[in-house]
């Protein structure tokens, strides 16, 4: 019988045999340790790729599902182990899956210390990732939702800058601290509904009284918004970018913290849709607070990787204000641009670390006029900054497009502000790509820059394929959520109509007790 | 009339509900025989090692049958005494396997070392069974009295002789208390029995009893290091050996807590209130001063009195939790996991100390990853696992405890100790940035040493751990 190894599992776990045949290899053999860790990737993304192909988007279902006994706790629970993939996974976890390899390439510039840990802590980081998109019990998704930290913890920590210390603490700590309260909201959900079966939970949570799940909705949110971060959680985010390494920043920029939204929309709009209900209007707000305060943040940065940090703070805005503006047009645009913000930010990341090792410093005003000296680097810069922008044509357009459209159903006042958001991010990311690209050329030492080398290039490379293939085609993708994402803006329709008919029933009740 | 109470006292049952202690006592009595005779003395290892396997199977013999009650109801033995007697048996070995080779100046006194580490372990497993003031009592001192010689153990050191005198005193002043409050309840309810005590439903209006009651749980908080009873514990635990610190750490801790359940049972519900906030300062307590050291036992300690405090929310939500057993069985984990996990970290201070000669603090700990990559793992792990992160014991452990807090209808409580709990992250977070973050401090090199059988058993420690975080299905079916 052949083993099949289109499997979750495999997919989930062939990273963390990665790692620990790494850790196996001696010290000294870095060749060794980088192959492994990229045949790994590359396995993985191979496997990822083939799944989402197979995945069949025209249902709502769980697909590839994997069940096995896990543990029993008090009261006779049964904990699974419990994978599958639905519309709402599919991209990230593809998204997962091709970003390994590309990762790993990356790391040959950059790191060149204790090169078999950090292959370690790589590989171990997406188990981590990919388990938590692809949970399907409460307590499993919870397992992975913290250890994943781990790895995180330790690549900023050990090869990150001067602060890393201050920043990898800071990081742990704010993050932990909103997951153990979400921590107790699990308890208390896994012992009323006496299970921790996700799909189920979906439907128990879902009936549950409004007040009840806005509670339960509140400490599974603020685990979220922290990660995400939505603003006013956000300010360990440019702490851990300015002192992650370069791979480091791109996997907490293209997926960690998609973690997040992620959870937002299963754990936040699909399981409480009541409660999301409500709380709508004030996650929308706080999205839009995000957007632009991340955009005057970005504006005022000299460094060139917090400037980038602080604009993932104003395009997340985006999408948690697609999330919550609970139309179907903002659900897929949110979900897409999850996928858009991880490519072009991972890709603008990715050259901010290449220009970092050749010229050693992040400071906007050191640079000036490379394009002459480095043409492909210049090429490169200018396509991220674009579909970071949303230039039509690019990935960027489509999902904002979608997610202003969602919100103006919604509400057409925060759509317009979170417009202007557009506007300053063009300012922001054009102003310094004109700084560092073009003009004189100032400083004498960026005149014998080398440009990219074909590694470089080649690690780009895909992620480019993707950008502009999302921006041609990007049916191609949102085919695959729109039955997931009909399942959930049913969900929110079903609260929505609930509430009205309490609310029409209100006066009626209130009668009542005054007759009495 | 005499042959009666013999056959009753020798039946088949009270063998079988007395097997572990049995199995202690006589370990104990053979390791003094031994003593007598040089040439067996290489013999020792072996009868200990005996000793523990005999006592670990005269607990798996009443684990999984009906509960056995003996001695006119006083000792009972049942799934929850045999899986508290198997803990026991783990914390001695990991207290033995950690202290050979430790001790220098002392190595001449291996075989009392020996014993009273076994007399201490009847002594525990004569808590745990107990249901019975008196009875308890005599465990308590069993187990307390070696403890106060093994604190002082290494003579030469004044550390360690303050350690132990400070222990004895105030540990003396707590058994004093304790039989204080055992007469006040005698004298106000009749009966030293716990089940006639919990019979008595107005206890309240007794003050006397009540008074009684009241000094029974101060002393057992004393043991199990609870605030305000808990500013004993980092002199102590800094003091005392190492390999002695372990033991205490989780031994002492868990036999008060498995007296301390069916206790519990007496206490009137109006008390859960007060239990709940005497468990949040102390994590608090705990906490915050642990933020602080610098000192690697000092910095356990505190971490161990605000996991006593953790535990202590589960006996708060003993009287609301529909759950049945369900509190019992939270404490027996988290006891479990926090045995293998405080128990391997304290054996690996006891291993790079004692090839220093040096206490270990954070600022020593500097760059261990680089030159021993397994300690400083395996110090990770279990860092990891007193910080509760999921895949390791003591996350399931935190699990089970937070949900009889929830469970109870105590969701601020619960909320505010997982908030603490954070804290203790800041520093365990700490000594993993040494290890791994920081380089290696120019004034303390650790040079290596080889200890096979520490080292194995911090292996076993940390396999423990994982098991219990990853695979804890038997443990969550049998063990409760």
């Amino acid at each position: 019988m052949a083993i099949n190894v289109m499997t979750l599992s495999v997919l989930v776990f062939l990273p963390l045999l990665g790692a620990l045949l790494i850790a196996a290899t001696p010290k000294k053999a870095v060749g060794m340790q980088r192959g492994i860790a990229l045949l790994t990737t590359l396995a993985v993304a191979w496997i990822g790729i083939a799944l989402c192909l197979r995945f069949d988007g025209s249902s709502a279902a769980m697909q590839f599902t994997e069940v096995a006994p896990w543990f029993t706790l008090p009261g006779g629970i049964d904990v699974h182990y419990r994978l599958g993939m639905d519309g709402i996974s599919v991209l990230l976890v593809g998204l997962t899956a091709i970003l390994g390899p590309i990762v790993v390439l990356s790391t040959w510039g950059h790191i060149h210390v204790r090169v078999k840990e950090f292959m370690v802590w790589l590989l171990a980081m997406q188990t981590g990732m990919l388990g938590v998109f692809l949970s399907l019990d409460l307590i499993l998704f919870y397992v992975f939702w913290e250890t994943s930290l781990i790895p995180l913890y330790f690549i900023l920590g050990i090869w990150g800058g001067e602060r890393r210390l201050y920043a990898t603490i800071k990081f742990f700590l704010y993050t932990f601290a909103g997951s153990v309260v979400m921590l107790i909201a699990a308890i208390w959900l896994i012992w009323t509904a006496e299970t921790t079966d996700v799909v189920r939970l979906l439907d128990i949570a879902g009936r549950m009284p409004v007040e009840t799940q806005t509670w339960l909705f509140a400490a599974f949110a603020l685990a979220f918004a922290i990660k995400v971060p939505l603003m006013p959680f956000h300010t360990w985010l440019p702490d851990a970018h300015t002192e992650a390494p370069t791979s480091g920043s791109v996997i907490l920029a293209g997926v960690l913290l998609k973690m997040g939204t992620y959870g937002l929309l299963r754990y936040g709009i699909q399981m409480f849709p009541g409660a999301a209900l409500e709380a709508a209007p004030w996650m929308m707000a706080l999205g839009v607070l995000g957007i632009v305060y991340g955009a005057f943040l970005a504006m005022a940065q000299t460094d060139v990787k917090r400037l980038i940090a602080c604009s993932s703070v104003s395009h997340l805005g985006y999408v948690v204000l697609g999330l919550f503006a609970l139309t179907e047009a903002g659900l897929r645009g949110s979900l897409l641009q999850m996928v858009n913000h991880g490519l072009s930010t991972g890709l603008l990341f990715l050259l901010i670390g290449m220009i970092y090792e050749r010229r050693h410093t992040r400071a906007l005003d050191q640079y000036g006029g490379i394009a002459g000296v480095m043409p492909i680097f210049a090429l490169f810069l200018v396509f991220a900054v674009l579909s970071s922008v949303g230039l039509p044509g690019l990935n960027g357009f489509v999902g904002e497009y979608l997610i202003l459209l969602g919100t103006w159903e919604a509400s057409p006042w925060l759509a317009a502000i979170a417009v202007t958001g557009v506007v300053f991010g063009a300012i922001y990311l054009l102003m310094a790509t004109r700084k560092m690209l073009f003009g004189p050329l100032v400083h004498s030492e960026n005149k014998s820059l080398s440009d990219l080398n074909g590694r470089e290039v080649a690690l780009m490379l895909p992620i480019v394929v993707l950008c502009v293939w999302i921006g041609v085609q990007p049916n191609v993708f949102l085919d695959r959520t729109d039955a997931s994402l009909r399942d959930v803006t049913s969900r929110i329709e079903h609260a929505r109509s609930a509430r009205t008919a309490s609310i029409e029933a209100t006066p009626v009740h209130r009668l009542e007790i005054e007759a009495r | 009339m005499n042959s009666d109470i013999a056959s009753r006292i020798l039946s088949q049952t009270t063998l079988d509900a007395s097997g572990p202690f049995l199995a202690f006592a006589i370990g104990v009595l053979l390791l003094v025989f031994l003593e007598l005779f040089r040439a067996l003395q290489p013999l020792r290892s072996v009868v200990f090692l005996a000793t523990l396997a005999a006592a670990a199977w005269a607990a798996t013999r009443t684990m999984f049958g009906p509960e056995l009650s003996v001695f006119e109801g006083t000792y009972v033995a049942n799934s929850t005494t045999s899986s508290w007697s198997l803990l026991f048996v783990a914390t001695t070995l990991i207290a033995w396997a950690f202290g050979r080779k430790y001790y220098r100046e002392e190595a001449h006194l291996e075989g009392e070392h020996d014993i009273l580490l076994l007399t201490a372990a009847s002594g525990m497993v004569l808590m745990a069974g107990s249901r019975d003031l008196l009875v308890f009592f005599v465990g308590l001192e069993t187990l307390s009295v070696p403890l106060y010689a093994l604190a002082g153990f290494r003579r030469s050191r004044r550390e360690s002789v303050e350690a132990g005198l400070k222990y004895f005193v105030l540990g003396s002043f707590a058994a004093a208390i304790y039989l204080m409050g055992a007469a006040f309840v005698y004298a106000g309810t009749g009966t030293l029995q716990l089940s006639g005590i919990q019979a008595r439903s107005d206890l309240l209006e007794q003050p006397l009893a009540i008074t009684g009651v009241a000094m029974l749980v101060a002393a057992i908080f004393f043991k199990i290091s609870v605030f305000p009873f808990h500013l004993w514990v980092p002199d102590v635990y800094q003091g005392a050996p190492s390999p002695v610190t372990t033991f205490m750490a989780t031994g002492t801790k868990a036999a008060a807590f498995a007296f301390l359940l069916p206790l519990a049972f007496a206490l009137p519900v109006q008390s859960a209130g007060l239990i709940a906030a005497i468990a949040l300062l102390t994590m608090a307590a705990g906490n915050l001063a642990a933020l602080v050291q610098t000192d690697m036992k000092r910095l356990l300690a505190y971490s161990g009195i605000a996991h006593a405090g953790t535990m202590l929310l589960a006996i708060a939500g003993i009287f609301t939790d529909p759950e049945l057993g369900g509190a019992s069985q939270a404490i027996l984990f988290y006891m479990a996991a926090y045995t293998f996990t405080a128990g391997g970290a304290f054996g690996l201070l006891t291993m790079l100390e004692a090839q220093t000669g040096k206490p270990v603090t954070i600022e020593s700990l500097r760059g261990l990853a680089q030159k021993r990559p397994g300690i400083a793992a395996a110090l990770t792990l279990f860092m990891l696992s007193l910080g509760g992160i999921p895949a390791t014991g003591g996350f399931l452990g935190k699990y089970l405890i937070f949900s009889v807090a929830v469970r109870g209808d105590m969701i601020p409580a619960a909320i505010i100790g997982i908030l603490l709990s954070v804290v203790a992250l800041g520093y365990y977070l700490r000594i993993v940035v040494a290890m791994y973050m920081q380089s290696e401090s120019e004034t303390q090199t650790i040079p290596a040493e080889s200890r096979p059988l520490a080292s194995a058993m911090a292996l076993v420690c940390a396999a423990m751990v994982l098991v219990l975080g990853v695979l804890p299905g038997w443990f969550l079916t049998n063990v409760r």
